[in-house]
């Protein structure tokens, strides 16, 4: 790492963060020029990208980079460039950039870049040519330290004598440091001229010779010193030398036109620049180029008005908005006590609209804030065309990718946590669910395959999908690897329904172990996603069409920071589960609970839905007449996917915005509760995460002989949570 | 970083103020980075060239830093648009070697100085004090810059 990014933390994450995005775009362009080779308008825009991060590395002292940087831009400006490769060099460049980038930035050994600078100059056969004859011109360049002035520039200069004017000889040492002679000598012209007027410079005016001094004859009024001093131009001009000319000099010199006409006591001195450091670098087709760019490309007008802002930040307003709600509530519940007690008193409306309008600021106040973390799900699919085109390739496929919807706003955190989940199963859908192009014809497909990502809000949740239009998955054979893994004895499984059967596809470790079946490869690392959904209280669901493709839906909750919850007690204790989970709610009789198997069962209009206890059934009296088997109970039907489950409970307490707390590992020993949150009265609620309860439940199959899954915690752990959320339970 | 003197303007002693052209975000933050620590002030920001323009109008700065390639519109078609609209605008173009003609064209069109990519601070320093400074404190300035 350089000393620069060292010293200055916070430019770091900007370089890095831009630094990627441009790393971004360079693997758009090489992918447009993948379809289109040869596109000018990108090989352009392909050019600046690379001139923009060179400019940035050297900024932070990361030489390598910059360098490497520096030689491809050098060849995308090169004409005859080998168009036909150039696809491939930009993605070895985005690549290779890419890992430089980590080496910067995790401080380790930078990788050498060697194959890109050979891939480089394979694209310029000739460019190394140039180069050579350059440098010969640029050894000849600083033979010449005394002017030569042509007859007409002599006749000028002895007419300005006679007009009175003082006539310099002006001998400018360009200054070691810049690298940038012909500009410098542009600029000595600029400054100069508005002292006097400029006979004749060496180098002439528009030359392109890299000569590290410039001589100038300049007619003035002014006096040697403030030509001097204007000539000294800071970073530019190291040494200026001038030398008065005199009239009776001059006519003595005057018919001899040609050589020696100054004397010139400096040209030791001018030995002083090393050819190294006054390199010329003029690349011919620089100057057509860059005026060409004036073109279209509207990409960075946004970003005037755009501002960084640390998502901590960001985090701590939403923090305080919770409280709010908090706030809100509690002042609601005062409300109602005063309503109460008070039937009659005229000051209720006016709390009422006070309340009212209140509830509505609030709301928006909190819609902003989330609005502020929102980023559009397109900084996530950027990624997959590449991604999709590096897999296909190395498995000779041919996949097309779609993808709609990139506008759909998500949560930055959680878009963050789905992006390495969804690129393994995009990756997965490329490499196991799409067919070859051979076996795609055998079954009378097109011998391109379809990937397609969608994105769209749906109710209070993000849903991300993923299809392909490939094989489909072998629900067959999952069974048959389920019992050969032991998960199921060959009994039960033929009991499971084409869903449960797909369910083992996330269980840990399934099918990794066996690398003959394709299928196999379907199952890796989708224990993972689905353990990521669940973190974020989102969830993961495969819809099967066998021969024809697959489709992974991933919903998330557009923020994990509030939710809409349904509140209810179990064994006297409160609990709230995500409101949207919910999809109906049916009152019942322990009367009207039937067993099944191992589990209890409640027949629904015409279905029959599984059911999870929450609480512990007394055990004295399990499915035994009584009083408690005319008990009314609710059943909260919850769905998620296709499964849809019953939770019993005691009794509802209503919905309200729940500002959810996390919970530390150690407060939780389970991962049944996902968090916590106070009620407007003090009271801590517990709320519950539906996946893992889901997943216990087809995990304990047979359940436990109680019909219980055991969540409920017992009075010190309730005690605990409330200490830790902060409420007053 | 080393310390810098602070550089006012002579006619009321204020933050001399600059407008930051260039289309890499980071490089506009670096370079605001530095002018800061010349003692100046950041009025405005432009991304390519159409907006400096807008911004100039707007801002009236007193120095613009101008990168020569961005979208829209090139530095150098800015800086003269500027300096046609206003005479004594101060720019001096940022960029690279490999765009010394550009610089060149840059400067016959009006711009002031300029300085290479990567930018020294020192050097960006003195290139300001110079652009700033009129007459006499250019000479005052003179001299400086050299064997940075």
């Amino acid at each position: 790492m350089s000393d620069f990014l060292d010293e200055h933390g916070e430019m770091q994450d900007l370089f890095f963060e831009t630094a990627g995005e441009l790393l971004q775009s360079l693997n758009d362009c090489a992918l447009k020029l993948e379809k289109h080779p040869g596109e000018t308008e990108t090989v352009r825009e392909m050019r600046r990208i690379v001139h923009t991060l060179k400019g940035d590395a050297a900024a932070c002292g990361l030489r390598e980079l910059s360098e490497l940087a520096h030689t491809l831009e050098d060849a995308l400006a090169f004409e005859a460039l080998d168009q036909s490769s150039l696809a491939e060099v930009a993605f070895t460049a985005a690549d290779v950039f890419s890992s430089m980038l980590n080496a910067y930035h995790r401080k380790s050994k930078v990788p050498t870049g060697n194959a890109l600078h050979k891939l480089i100059k394979e694209l310029t056969p000739v460019a190394a040519e140039v180069k050579a004859s350059k440098k010969k011109s640029k050894s000849k360049a600083k033979v010449s330290a005394t002017a030569v002035w042509t007859e007409y520039e002599t006749l000028a200069q002895q007419n300005a004598l006679k007009l009175g004017k003082k006539v310099y000889h002006v001998t400018a040492t360009i200054d070691r440091l810049c690298a940038m002679p012909i500009a410098a000598r542009q600029l000595l012209i600029t400054a100069l001229n508005s002292s006097g007027e400029i006979i004749g410079t060496r180098p002439e005016k528009n030359s392109v010779q890299a000569s590290p001094i410039m001589e100038l004859l300049i007619a003035t009024e002014k006096s040697a010193e403030q030509i001097s001093a204007k000539a000294k131009i800071p970073t530019v001009i190291a040494n200026v030398e001038i030398h008065p000319l005199g009239v009776a000099e001059k006519s003595k010199k005057k018919r001899a036109v040609a050589p020696e006409v100054e004397i010139n006591p400096v040209v030791e001195a001018v030995a002083a620049p090393t050819p190294a450091t006054v390199e010329p670098e003029i690349k011919s087709v620089a100057a057509p180029e860059a005026k060409a760019q004036e073109s279209v490309q509207p990409s960075s007008t946004a970003s005037e008005n755009t501002l960084r802002v640390d998502a901590e930040r960001i985090d701590n307003v939403l923090n305080l908005v919770g409280e709010l709600i908090i706030g809100k509530s509690m002042l609601q519940q005062a409300l109602n006590e005063f309503a109460r007690e008070n039937p009659k008193d005229a000051m209720r409306g006016k709390f009422a609209d006070a309340m009212a309008f209140q509830a509505r600021v609030l709301n928006d106040l909190q819609r902003s804030v989330m609005k502020v973390r929102m980023v559009p799900v397109e900084q996530l699919f950027r990624r997959f065309p590449r991604m999709v085109r590096d897999v296909a390739k190395h498995c000779g496929k041919q996949v097309d990718l779609l993808m709609s919807g990139q506008d759909t706003d998500l949560d930055k955190s959680l878009l963050d946590a789905i992006a390495e989940p969804l690129t393994h199963m995009v990756r997965n859908s490329v490499s196991h669910g799409i067919e070859s192009p051979e076996e795609r014809a055998k079954l009378g497909k097109a011998p391109r395959g379809t990937i397609h990502l969608r994105s769209h809000h749906q109710g209070n949740q993000v849903v991300v999908e993923i299809s392909d239009d490939g094989r489909g998955i072998d629900a067959q054979r999952v069974r048959a690897k389920a019992v050969q893994q032991n998960l199921i004895s060959a009994d039960d499984v033929t009991r499971l329904t084409e869903n449960e059967a797909l369910e083992f596809i996330f269980r840990p470790g399934f099918s990794t172990a066996d690398e003959i079946t394709e299928i196999s490869g379907r199952g890796v690392g989708l224990d993972v996603v689905r353990s990521v959904l669940q973190r974020l209280k989102g969830s993961v669901e495969v819809e099967n069409r066998p021969g024809q493709g697959t489709t992974f839906r991933l919903k998330l909750p557009l923020t994990l920071a509030i939710i809409k919850a349904l509140l209810f007690r179990v064994d006297q204790r409160l609990y709230a589960i995500p409101l949207n989970a919910v999809a109906e709610i049916s009152r019942a009789r322990e009367a009207d609970l039937h067993r099944v198997d191992h589990y209890e069962v409640l027949q629904l209009r015409n279905q029959v839905l599984p059911l999870i206890r929450l609480g512990h059934r007394p055990l004295e009296q399990p499915f035994s007449k009584g009083s408690a088997v005319s008990q009314r109970i609710f059943i909260l039907v919850i769905q998620m996917g296709e499964r849809k489950l019953g939770l019993i409970v005691d009794a509802l307490e209503g919905e309200e915005e729940l500002v959810i707390k996390a919970l530390d590992d150690q407060t939780v020993a389970t991962d049944l509760v996902s968090g916590a949150s106070i009620l407007g009265d003090g009271r801590v609620v517990l709320i519950m995460n539906l996946a893992a309860i889901m997943e216990r439940f087809n995990k304990s199959r047979p359940v436990r002989t109680d019909g219980s899954i055991g969540l409920l915690l017992s009075q010190s752990e309730q005690a605990r949570l409330a200490a830790q959320a902060g409420g007053r339970s | 970083m080393e310390q810098f003197a602070p550089v006012r303007r002579s006619k009321d002693g204020q933050p001399v103020r600059y407008l930051i052209v260039d289309d890499s975000v980071f490089a506009r933050k670096n370079l605001a980075r530095m002018v800061e620590t010349f003692g100046g002030q950041v009025a405005g920001e432009a991304g390519d060239g159409l907006n400096a323009i807008t911004e100039y109008d707007r801002l009236h700065p007193d120095i613009v830093l101008m990168d020569i390639t961005m979208p829209q519109m090139e530095g150098i078609e800015a800086a003269e648009k500027i300096v046609q609209q206003h005479p004594d605008a101060r720019i001096v173009m940022v960029s690279s070697v490999g765009y010394q003609e550009n610089i060149v064209a840059a400067l016959q069109r009006g711009a002031r100085h300029f300085v290479q990519k990567p930018v020294k601070a020192e050097v960006l320093y003195e290139v300001i004090k110079y652009v700033l400074g009129d007459e006499e404190s250019a000479a005052h300035a003179a001299g400086a810059g050299a064997g940075v």
